[in-house]
């Protein structure tokens, strides 16, 4: 692996790092799953973490806002920080790491609620009139581009939603937390071509507001919707970078038959 | 083969819903001649022969409404510790391997334990308080079990989802899993309440007293309740009157049994829907 060349890449286009990752080592029970990484995220824009099935994307992402810390047997070693707050010794109380850090999973999940319900749900605890809770669910649910399609049955079950709209929804709940940062574990993974175009055009719109990081395995979507491009493969980075030159001939080898074959040998 | 299977099944079916029926029907039949409102709101009097069964009745919901509220947090918090808090797969495997010990006890190992244990050395007397302890802790498995059943029946995308949205475990458990799971619960209690009700060994020796007692003014005192009625009555068979009153009070268990266990299955019907809304 050449990494000087693809810290150069990545030098060019990290001006404020989001995130940053330094010798990040992360366990599951004894086994390594990821080894020594160092990455910066930069602020704003999409970063896409590409990679075979395995290779650790999901890891990388669930270390971000520590939840892979709820399954109770993964440990890591290395910092990461989230604009240069260390997320363990900076974020003592979790909840507000995840507030700042908002999480969409592959599987759309609504909670058997109303719609709107569904949108305050992560506000618990917090005093807001009607009208207040009125304008947070039509804004997020705007910013979600589920409005259109919603607004005239916000009090309907969040079931009866096609999974397309559920997954758009749980966007729509992430982004009432108003957070700095959205981790999005393939969102469109489970649901159908259409949903998850008007998914890719959402996450590309909210990327100017926010960092958004997206674990995909699709190339095609990447090409799509991608700033920077990150490629994992068995625990380690290969190479990252700007999307333009990760798929340019610029790249290293094993990152170019991964993109064009969704091949790696490593 | 398939035919077999069939004639097997549907035997078994018919047989069991025929021996159901006749016992229902015997107790119907006798315990109906017996059962008026005079019967329902009257004491008990000469040893359970004439009179009612008016103290029986309040005290076997006493006795059950009381064990019920004392078994409901024990359950709910032993099925949310094994559901969110323990990590360790053995640990979990013991605890689940001491629930199923607890349910397979025989119900008057319960009675004997609190005949030792509270009348014996801590000398409480008969006391109804601790007829629904004793009551509260042979319900104890049926209802965490039914509880942690329906907690583990949750999808575990739910607990995912809270806590990315920065729910600590306490919330999550407050605000997803109990709502989610509550059909279980109310059945699981409903179904535990149902046999506890009819239970005569675990409160016979701590609890009841055959003839004599009205309402308790106190914890430590004893309760009349229709299982025990029953059993005295039955000890007096050869007297005709004793023994239409018998099945009078059979019935009124029975009621109460159809009751709790109707009960538990429109619960659970209607909460799972109101859960999925």
């Amino acid at each position: 692996m050449n990494q000087t060349a693809h810290l150069k890449i990545v030098s060019d286009i990290a001006t404020i790092a989001a995130v940053s990752l330094q010798n990040f080592c992360a366990y599951y029970g004894e086994n390594c799953i990821l080894s020594d990484i160092t990455l910066d995220i930069p602020e704003r824009g999409v970063t896409c973490l590409i990679g075979p099935s395995g290779a650790g994307k999901s890891t990388l992402l669930r270390t971000l806002n520590r939840i892979g810390e709820e399954s109770g047997n993964s440990s890591h070693s290395g910092k990461v920080s989230i604009a240069g707050r260390d997320i363990i010794t900076g974020f003592p109380d979790v909840t507000e790491l995840r507030r700042k850090v908002g999480m969409v999973f592959q599987t759309p999940c609504v909670f058997p609620r109303s719609i709107s319900e569904n949108v305050l749900f992560g506000l618990r605890g917090q005093k807001l009139s009607k009208i207040e809770k009125r304008e947070i669910v039509e804004r997020c649910l705007k910013s979600a581009a589920l409005w259109d399609e919603v607004y005239k049955r916000l009090d309907s079950s969040a079931l009866s939603l096609s999974l397309g709209q559920q997954q758009r929804l749980c966007i729509a709940r992430a982004l009432a937390m108003s957070p700095d940062i959205l981790l999005l574990d393939e969102p469109t993974a489970s649901i159908d071509p259409v949903s998850a175009r008007a998914i890719e055009n959402l996450v590309m719109e909210l990327s100017s507001k926010m960092t958004i990081i997206m674990v995909t395995h699709n190339i095609g979507q990447t090409k799509r919707i991608a700033d920077t491009v990150v490629f994992v493969c068995d625990g380690q980075i290969v190479e990252y970078g700007a999307k333009t030159d990760i798929f340019s001939r610029r790249s290293l080898k094993k990152t170019q038959t991964y993109l064009t074959d969704e091949f790696c040998d490593c | 083969m398939n035919t077999l299977f069939s004639g097997v099944s549907y035997l078994g079916l018919w047989l069991c819903t025929a021996c159901l029926l006749f016992l229902l029907g015997a107790i119907v039949w006798q315990g109906g001649n017996a059962i008026s409102l005079e019967f329902l709101v009257s004491p008990a009097r000469d040893f359970g022969k004439s009179g009612g069964i008016l103290f029986q009745i309040l005290g076997s919901l006493l006795l059950v409404i009381v064990a019920a509220i004392l078994v409901l947090p024990l359950a709910v918090g032993t099925a949310i510790f094994r559901q969110s808090y323990i990590k360790s797969p053995a640990a979990k495997d013991a605890l689940d391997m001491v629930l199923y010990a607890l349910n397979a006890i025989p119900s008057v190992t319960y009675g004997i334990f609190g005949l030792i244990f509270f009348v014996n050395i801590l000398n409480t007397g008969l006391s109804w308080f601790v007829g629904s302890i004793i009551l509260a802790v042979m319900m104890l498995p049926t209802v965490t079990l039914a509880s942690h059943a329906a907690m583990q029946s949750l999808s575990p995308h739910y607990a995912e989802n809270a806590a990315a949205l920065g729910f600590t475990r306490g919330e999550t458990v407050l605000r997803v899993t109990l709502p989610q799971s509550s059909h279980g619960i109310v059945t699981g209690l409903l179904i535990a309440l149902a046999r506890a009700i009819g239970e005569t060994a675990p409160i016979m020796f701590i609890a009841t007293a055959f003839s004599g007692v009205s309402l308790p003014r106190s914890l430590f005192e004893p309760v009349a309740t229709l299982p025990t009625h029953i059993l005295a009555l039955a000890q007096q068979s050869t007297d005709p009157q004793a023994l239409s009153n018998a099945w009078g009070a059979s019935l009124m268990l029975v009621i109460f049994v159809t009751l709790l266990s109707s009960l538990a299955f429109f619960a659970r019907n209607k909460l799972n829907k109101l859960s999925q809304r």
